[in-house]
């Protein structure tokens, strides 16, 4: 099985400085399966045109694989509103100004969390200034949790909740369940970032109950550039044009505009039509695949690297219980984190190193990056013994 | 571009090198080469932005010749500085802004110059020459 899979992915055959390119850094991106590959070039050499415009032969097909997207989208998280943007960012902006500045005035609260994306936090605080809302953040717990106690009582007065679904850093996958419901019933709205937890989890988000949720294409082997933001409908209605332009018009005088009542209304411009073609390829490609099966097979690679990397002395931040992500955030004593990824990189091996975009929370844990190992549909537990095995000659020679 | 006489060396010498392990291990061994700006000195002045690591640069004039000292927590950040160090320590600060941050490339140090936040070696580049720049005016 995994062979196959990995036959689908042509980069695996790279080499770097001479070694097997072993690709653990997909928290940050996945690589792409030929199938997105070739529906992308397809587009370009076959079908190129501009969406919703033309009468002609090409605009037609160039319209109907961007729409096909979004039946995509709709169907794998059944869903009845899929906006699509540029990527979870752009999403979770697109809240803060199409629903954020048509409801919250002074007064009102944002909760957030310490274990937030920067994406998830400087709208927000953007927003908060110009508005005079209150941000308040949960803590995050020794255990890598969230104090679900304070959570409870900083809901008091707060319009919206925005927390992300699966840690980013830690793969810690939040109670979103529970933080959603304690929401609904103090009357706030909330929004999930999804961007860790659409990969791993085949999320249905008419049950799970989110009023907002935000990911991106190429956490989930689409092309980068892409993401969508989904929307009860009820809260669609309330949600204002963000961007004004083409495409998400009705009519334009010089008198003033109306606007588009569905998704378009909050595309404007040319929107990516290729990513939105190759995304689509990308769930027809995930479609043939058990994804629990997969997750819990990662997890377990997950476990056995925290496991070695513990026995090497490094600290692991992170707990891997059954729905986190299969994500190894760790540190050594003394071998700065960005030495380790070069040195790891000299060798053929690609994880990340630095903040991760979510400095709150390296300031909660105290430091100030960490080395991260993501692993995806492709990776192995052959891989993993070798990242262990290269761990280890690493620090024998310069730790 | 032409280098000064002993970063001319130094490329030579790595790019003799085969293994990017024992690249990296030599550039690691440059960090003795950084003149030592102490710790207690490092200062929002001296810090290098955009750096994963912490790391710290001094450009001052000895006799109307550039000494940059430095230092940084992680080994590879110190050993780039060490080759910089060789590079501009010694020079007229007009032949100093003379570099440009190619070697570091031609050296098969790094994978990219592009300005960004990872790049630490860029960032300390740019740092460094924006502070020659200062004392020659």
């Amino acid at each position: 099985m995994y062979v196959a899979i990995r036959d689908d992915f042509p980069i695996l055959q790279r080499r770097v400085h001479g070694h097997q390119l072993v690709y653990l850094d997909n928290a940050a991106t996945t690589q792409k399966p030929q199938v997105v590959i070739d529906a992308m070039s397809d587009y370009y050499t076959q079908s190129n045109a501009n969406v919703h415009r033309s009468v002609h032969t090409l605009a037609g097909e160039a319209t109907d694989g961007y729409e096909s997207c979004r039946t995509r989208l709709k169907s794998w998280f059944n869903a009845e509103r899929a906006i699509i943007t540029s990527g979870t960012t752009e999403a979770i902006n697109l809240v803060a100004h199409a629903w954020g500045r048509a409801n919250l005035v002074q007064g009102d609260a944002i909760v957030l969390t310490e274990m937030e994306h920067h994406s998830d936090i400087v709208p927000w605080q953007m927003l908060a200034e110009e508005r005079g809302v209150e941000v308040r953040y949960v803590p995050v717990l020794d255990d890598f949790t969230l104090d679900m106690d304070v959570y409870g009582a900083s809901l008091d007065g707060a319009k919206l909740v925005c927390v992300v679904h699966t840690s980013n850093v830690l793969g810690v996958r939040n109670p979103v369940e529970d933080i959603i419901r304690l929401a609904h019933e103090s009357g706030a709205k909330v929004l999930i970032d999804a961007a860790q937890g659409v990969p791993h989890d085949r999320i249905d988000f008419d049950a799970f109950g989110a009023d907002f949720m935000a990911f991106s294409a190429h956490k989930m082997c689409g092309p980068t550039g892409i993401g969508a933001l989904l929307v009860r409908p009820e809260i669609f209605e309330e949600m204002q044009p963000f961007m004004g332009g083409g495409d998400m018009i009705e009519t334009v005088t010089t008198e003033g505009s109306t606007y588009q009542t569905n998704e378009h209304k909050f595309e404007a411009g040319t929107p990516r039509i290729a990513e939105a073609i190759g995304w689509d390829a990308a769930f027809g490609w995930m479609e043939a695949l058990d994804l629990e099966h997969e997750h819990k097979r990662l997890l377990e690679i997950a476990r056995y690297t925290a496991r070695e990397l513990r026995s090497l002395g490094m600290t692991v931040y992170g707990r891997h219980d059954d729905a986190d992500s299969a994500v190894v955030s760790f540190l050594h004593p003394t071998l700065h984190s960005e030495d380790m990824a070069h040195l790891l990189d000299a060798v053929g091996f690609a994880v990340r190193t630095g903040h991760h975009c979510a400095q709150p929370l390296l300031n909660r844990l105290g430091i100030s990056s960490t080395v991260r190992a993501s692993f995806y549909l492709y990776n192995t537990m052959e891989e993993a013994e070798a990242f262990i095995s290269q761990v280890k000659t690493i620090l024998e020679r310069f730790a | 571009m032409t280098y000064p006489a002993q970063l001319l060396e130094l490329i030579e010498e790595f790019q003799d090198v085969e293994s990017q392990m024992e690249r990296l291990e030599m550039v690691f061994e440059m960090a003795d080469e950084v003149v030592v700006l102490p710790v207690e000195t490092w200062s929002d002045t001296t810090r290098i932005l955009g750096c994963q690591s912490e790391a710290h640069v001094n450009v001052s004039l000895d006799e109307g010749k550039v000494l940059m000292a430095g230092g940084a927590d992680a080994q590879l950040v110190q050993g780039l500085m060490g080759i910089l160090t060789i590079a501009i320590n010694g020079s007229a600060p007009a032949q100093a802004l003379l570099l440009s941050p190619e070697f570091a490339q031609e050296m098969g140090i790094l994978n990219s110059l592009s300005p960004s936040r990872s790049n630490g070696f860029r960032n300390m580049f740019d740092k460094v020459m924006l502070e020659i720049r200062k004392l020659e005016v």
